[in-house]
């Protein structure tokens, strides 16, 4: 039983190797694992690509064959949970902004309420979720000027309201007012975030 | 909870002399002032502000509505308000509970985002003779921004005491709003000479977690000009307000304040703008950052300070992790061209062969491997 048990991860290992040639620089002993688990998420229907690439970025790092199986299975699971929450039919781009996303703290709820939020791509409002988090914006507050914005705001005016946020904060305000000011100016259009005012040698102004 | 320090001074001399006051009264004062401000990030700002309040007292209970209305230089305005209703238990020796329950709202700009629910439970303890206690207290409500609910928990201790016709108050509590969590460490003062009311408080914010960090006071001179006008001079720092959506700043100014006769106590003061955010110039950073040019092409150029290497190099998803090196150019600047597509990407930078590293300038995230990894976006 065991060796037909193997026999089957040989030869599926065997399979997507072959159909990923990339996969050649894993060390052997990471080789089939990563490559059972990448043939796993493409039968499900997650996104293989974030997978070969984050085995890629561990072998390039010199990291051992264990870390890289690990890291690869982590993320396939984050994957599978962020299209829990946005749904089976998610693009590929959103599930892997969604995984980073639930990576950096934000709930599945709030993924769950971003895409009932927002009729365009999610990419980038993920994106900019995960990034105000590691900005020290705690999750809640993130999600919340997030939401505030995601429904009628273009992806360009998130880029640019993270950006304003990263600015404010630096500046001294705290990391949650930060980031619920320059939400609460967005959704009122007192500024137009990617207006040229907003960009280069642009300077604080009146309330 | 954060800064209605006036408030809780006037509560806690209301306390040692609930047995001396007899009948219900209600009060009121209007205050007309003009101020400057600054908040952390922003241009300093004129406004004038219209500041009503009215409070009911009884010896067991007491309700304070009170309003503020802003209107800056910008033409922008903010109008916020707050009802506060406080019932004491009877007392049981030197014992006596305290029941607050407090709603709020704020509007900034035709905007109303911030509105809050918070009830507080207290118990006291009365010193020998009335003049200073103790107090215990837990807090828990609702704060909500755009819909968006989060908890509001608290717990406080304070003492207070009367000496020689000054009031003293000194207050920690611990502030959990969602997942900002902070520690405030607060002293206040107040007393009264002739005409004059002074009155000043000093905190400290600690231990926060997205709250900010820092030191804040205020100060304040309330001058009787009569039975019914006083001026007020004030000014300070105060912090952010995570309950009703604040974000810290400084302030000085002036006010004309007309109000009834028994209306001794001030008026808490409170803040309740969001300002709008200043403009982006980006992120930078001396030792590394990279840029991603919005030129249609997803055209993205990292820039690596580093004038001593003789190699430095890249990689990320975008090179299936292979090393790339940089072009050197001048000033110890080495910088590459890459055409990336949308999505979100992983990078990571070597220096001389040395480890990988993330990059200054982008998101950095724990890369699974022991280190750290940096992340963009190309929208």
């Amino acid at each position: 039983m065991k060796l037909a048990a193997l026999f089957v991860a040989l030869t599926l290992a065997t399979r997507v190797a072959a159909q990923e040639p990339r996969l050649e620089r894993l060390d052997s002993a990471a080789r089939a694992p990563v490559a059972a688990l990448i043939d796993s998420a493409r039968v499900t229907g997650l996104p293989a690509e974030p997978l070969i690439q984050r085995a890629l970025e561990g072998t390039t790092k010199g990291a051992p064959a264990g870390r890289v199986v690990a890291a690869v299975r982590r993320l396939a699971a984050d994957l599978g949970r962020a299209r829990e929450a946005l749904g089976l039919s998610t693009a590929p781009l959103e599930l892997e902004a969604g995984a980073a996303a639930l990576r950096a703290g934000a709930s599945p709820a709030v993924l769950t309420q971003l895409r009932r939020a927002r009729h365009q791509p999610l990419m980038v409002p993920l994106a900019v979720l995960a990034d105000l988090v590691a900005s020290g914006v705690p999750p809640d507050s993130a999600a919340a000027a997030v939401l505030v914005l995601a429904g009628s705001v273009r992806d360009a005016d998130l880029v640019e309201f993270r950006r304003a946020v990263e600015r404010d904060i630096a500046l001294g305000a705290s990391p949650a007012g930060a980031a619920t000011g320059v939400a609460r100016d967005a959704a009122l259009g007192v500024t137009d975030l990617n207006s040229s005012a907003r960009t280069g040698s642009a300077r604080p102004r009146r309330p | 909870m954060p800064r209605a320090w006036a408030a809780v001074v006037g509560a806690a001399c209301s306390l040692a002399t609930l047995s001396r006051t007899a009948a219900a009264q209600t009060t009121a004062t209007v205050d007309f002032g003009i101020s400057t401000v600054r908040y952390d990030g922003f241009l300093t700002s004129g406004a004038a502000a219209i500041a009503p309040s009215v409070r009911w007292e009884r010896p067991n209970a007491s309700l304070t509505a009170q309003g503020t209305y802003l209107q800056f230089e910008s033409g922008n305005r903010s109008i916020q308000g707050n009802v506060t209703g406080s019932l004491f238990t009877a007392p049981t020796h030197r014992w006596r509970g305290q029941l607050l329950a407090t709603a709020g709202a704020s509007n900034y700009a035709e905007f109303t985002s911030f509105h809050h629910t918070i009830g507080e439970a207290r118990l006291h303890r009365l010193g020998e003779g009335g003049g200073g206690g103790t107090w215990i207290s837990g807090t828990v409500g609702r704060s909500s921004l755009g819909g968006t609910p989060r908890r509001v928990l608290g717990v406080a201790v304070a003492g207070w005491a009367q000496h020689a016709g000054i009031q003293l108050f000194a207050s920690a509590n611990r502030s959990v709003v969602g997942d900002t969590a902070f520690s405030d460490l607060e002293a206040a003062a107040r007393t009264r000479r002739g005409a004059i009311v002074w009155e000043g408080y000093a905190g400290v914010r600690i231990w926060s977690r997205g709250g900010g960090r820092g030191v804040y006071g205020e100060g304040s001179a309330t001058i009787a000009l009569g039975n019914h006008v006083a001026v007020v001079l004030s000014g300070g720092r105060y912090p952010t307000d995570p309950v009703r959506g604040s974000i810290s700043g400084r302030y000085a100014g002036l006010a004309v304040r007309v109000h009834s006769p028994a209306a001794l106590r001030p008026t808490p003061r409170d803040f309740p703008l969001h300002p709008p955010s200043v403009g982006s110039s980006g992120t930078s950073d001396p030792a590394g950052r990279i840029e991603v040019l919005s030129q249609g092409d997803r055209a993205v150029r990292f820039v690596v300070r580093a004038p001593d290497a003789g190699l430095v190099e890249i990689a990320g998803d975008f090179t299936d992790w292979q090393p790339m090196a940089l072009d050197r150019g001048s000033g110890g600047v080495w910088e590459v061209v890459v055409r990336i597509p949308k999505g979100i990407h992983r990078i990571a930078v070597r220096i001389d062969g040395g480890p990988w590293i993330a990059p200054a300038g982008a998101r950095r995230a724990e890369d699974d491997y022991g280190g750290e990894v940096g992340i963009f976006v190309v929208p």
